[in-house]
């Protein structure tokens, strides 16, 4: 059901081999990493951060954690698994840190009524960027990045009750600004 | 819609959400709302990834290394503090245990000069010119042949082997020292119960 977005540049063996160097700190290793999996991260960060410039923050912060903590990592799953969560966990801090609930009530205001004759019918990129941040987060970290519930409610510091419970608000409102979308058979 | 997304999800983890994956499987409304759903969740998917506009690792690389530099920097030096420390400690504390003892021929010299200060101080007392009574006077003759004898046995050890004798005469001068103190106070104040 959920998609696991795989960077398939290195190889595993190769991936393991540039995992063991910058375990060891070397610079050329942990720049491989970085280009091999910047942009997964400024994208999942793009997604969840309103703005560019949160995008680029997060990616530098993530990166940043990688090359300081790449040694506390155990190999236990993917290394790409591993930054995901340290990017995801990073954009989530800066939500939090720039206070966007203010502006979440004022957009969740600008909702149009579900089922209004004038349906808005918009890009979905435009209908994601339309939601509230927590609700857009949870939207991409669920339906895209493949989180469970429980995992995106304890990166929330909330619960998966939470977390569920913004996925149905979310798909409620994309399907009222969507319209009806095109069922293709 | 939190029903529809457990069906999508196969989220069967409570107990009415089984009803909604029956009714959802009899409902062509609802079949088609998940239809939706599905769609929606595939054009999410397939949204474009997004590649920042330029590479940023330097500024993470110069940030990393400033930082481990740091690392090391207060590593050696909290490691130089602690071995300074530690050989302070030796030092200090070897000595706060074993207070540094004077040798001998400094506590002679200090019993001498402590005596010869007494010697002054009793001189410029000047008794002779002063009237006492008679205890008084019995107990000067008392302590000054005390003294006599300090100082006849001070001759005596001048006889000995060096280190012998200095030990011994830093007794007698201590002992000299104090008998003058008593001197004093018995002119000085009339102390007439001068502890001997």
């Amino acid at each position: 059901m959920t998609r696991v977005l795989t960077m398939d540049v290195l190889s595993p063996t190769e991936a393991d081999a540039v995992v063991a160097r910058a375990r060891l700190g070397d610079p050329v290793a942990l720049e491989a990493l970085y280009r091999t999996y910047s942009t997964g991260v400024y994208s999942l960060a793009r997604r969840i951060c309103r703005t560019t410039e949160d995008a680029e923050d997060v990616l530098q912060e993530t990166f940043f954690e990688v090359c300081r903590s790449i040694r506390t990592y155990r190999g236990d799953g993917s290394i790409w698994g591993w930054i995901r969560s340290v990017a995801s966990s990073k954009a989530l801090m800066r939500l939090r840190r720039n206070k966007y609930r203010a502006t979440d009530e004022l957009n969740d205001e600008l909702a149009p009524a579900r089922g209004a004759s004038t349906a808005l019918r918009m890009d979905l990129e435009a209908a994601l960027d339309r939601l509230s941040d927590t609700a857009r987060a949870v939207v991409w970290l669920h339906d895209v990045e493949g989180y469970t519930h429980e995992e995106i409610g304890t990166q929330m510091g909330r619960t998966a009750s939470f977390s569920k419970s913004q996925l149905a608000r979310a798909h409620q409102r994309l399907r009222g600004w969507l319209g009806d979308e095109a069922v293709v058979a | 819609m939190e029903q529809l997304l457990a069906v999508r999800d196969d989220d069967r983890s409570e107990p009415e959400l089984a009803g909604a994956h029956s009714h959802v499987a009899s409902c062509e409304a609802c079949q088609g709302e998940l239809d939706r759903l599905h769609q929606r969740t595939a054009r999410l998917r397939a949204l474009p990834t997004m590649a920042p506009a330029r590479n940023h690792f330097p500024a993470v690389r110069t940030r990393w290394q400033w930082e481990r530099n740091q690392r090391r920097i207060r590593m050696v030096s909290g490691m130089f503090t602690a071995a300074a420390a530690a050989l302070l400690l030796s030092l200090v504390g070897r000595d706060l245990m074993n207070p540094p003892r004077l040798d001998a021929e400094q506590q002679l010299q200090t019993a001498i000069d402590a005596s010869q200060q007494l010697e002054a101080t009793l001189h410029a007392w000047d008794p002779a010119q002063r009237v006492v009574d008679g205890r008084t006077a019995r107990l000067v003759v008392v302590i000054e042949d005390r003294i006599a004898q300090v100082d006849g046995r001070l001759q005596d050890a001048a006889r000995l082997e060096h280190a012998e004798r200095v030990q011994r005469q830093v007794e007698l001068w201590r002992e000299r020292v104090g008998l003058m103190n008593a001197l004093v106070d018995v002119h000085v104040t009339q102390v007439s119960n001068v502890d001997l």
